[in-house]
């Protein structure tokens, strides 16, 4: 996975066209003519299109959503509304474009603009205190040896476990790791799906990342995981 | 504290960008430097590792499915929008 270009894929489709998604779907695609796509197509057959092509990221839009809303009704509403405005803006949707990173920057919108208002959680507080990214210069290197130790021990954690901690970061933080690591975006399409630059989505994957990290590392030793490869790697017995 | 080799690239600037070099935003050229720094300094090594464990966590654990119910539901309700637009479209193109 080492070294290979960058994913670049050209999300230019974007631009402005998702600010209509906000907007009352039917009336609003109702009154425009479609000019992009194939002249030829009728709406059965766009329809069928979408049905085709979208229907398709179905379950990772899913998957997203339970971990932006944190409970699958919210989560099943949150995918069934980004899909109907999908659908209705579907137009706009450039062919040959990143259609799934299309469906992320609605989801996304769509969690921002009516969902995270509604949970209001006090972690958000959290977001700014967190305090410079670049912890990596400043971290000198601590004993080496336990560090690998310490990966094995992670690796050993429960889904479960992983999961609750992503839970527990905040929005931001967390969806920027999820379109990383989950989603394998590439940086410059994470800052088109959040709409932020790419210099936030770093601050923000270097952030969540640590959290995470740090927690995970709790439940490790919390779960005897921690000390038993620490033993393992010095030798004793476990 | 690091492992007292001399290397090419600092370790802090290897330490900098081992997010990049995690995520694939590194030039090849970039990607190489740091590949031979940790190809040389374990202590680097170790803390990539960790890093690269933390990502793959979160990529193993995520993958959920939707329910088929939720499926269903926005089969209809594309269904419905379509109707919709079709039906609002029509007084207009007066066909």
């Amino acid at each position: 996975m080492l070294c290979a270009a960058p994913g670049s894929t050209d999300m230019s489709a974007f631009e402005s066209d998702l600010s209509a998604q906000e907007s009352s779907v039917p009336a609003r695609v109702g009154s425009q003519v479609m000019t992009t796509e194939p002249a030829a197509e009728t709406p059965e057959q766009r329809a069928a299109r979408f049905e085709q092509d979208a229907l398709e990221y179905l379950d990772p839009l899913y998957a997203a959503a339970l971990r932006m809303t944190r409970n699958p009704a919210d989560a099943e509403d949150l995918v069934q509304e980004t899909f109907a405005k999908a659908f209705a803006a579907f137009h706009q949707y450039k062919q040959g474009t990143n259609l799934k990173a299309w469906l992320y920057r609605i989801l996304t919108n769509t969690f921002i603009n009516s969902y995270r208002k509604r949970q209001r959680e006090p972690q958000q507080a959290m977001t700014e205190e967190v305090e410079d990214w670049q912890i990596a210069r400043a971290e000198s290197h601590t004993s080496s040896g336990l560090k690998s130790a310490e990966a094995e021990a992670l690796e050993r954690l429960p889904d479960s476990d992983v999961k609750e901690a992503l839970q527990r970061i905040p929005d931001d933080f967390r969806m920027a790791v999820y379109l990383a690591d989950v989603e394998g975006f590439a940086y410059k399409e994470i800052a088109e799906i959040m709409g932020t630059p790419v210099g936030t989505v770093m601050s923000r994957l270097h952030r969540g990342r640590r959290m995470l990290r740090e927690m995970l590392t709790d439940y490790a030793r919390d779960r005897g995981l921690a000390a038993a490869g620490a033993e393992r790697s010095s030798g004793d017995k476990a | 504290m690091s492992c007292g080799q001399p290397h090419d690239k600092d370790c802090g600037e290897v330490l900098n960008s081992l997010f990049l070099f995690l995520d694939n935003e590194l030039d090849s050229a970039s990607c190489r430097e740091i590949q031979q720094h940790l190809d040389e300094c374990a202590p680097c090594l170790a803390k990539y590792d960790l890093e690269h464990v933390v990502k793959r966590l979160v990529a193993r654990s995520c993958g959920e499915h939707a329910p088929d119910s939720l499926r269903q539901r926005v089969l209809v309700q594309i269904r419905q929008v379509h109707v919709e637009i079709t039906e609002a479209r029509r007084p207009g193109l007066s066909s």
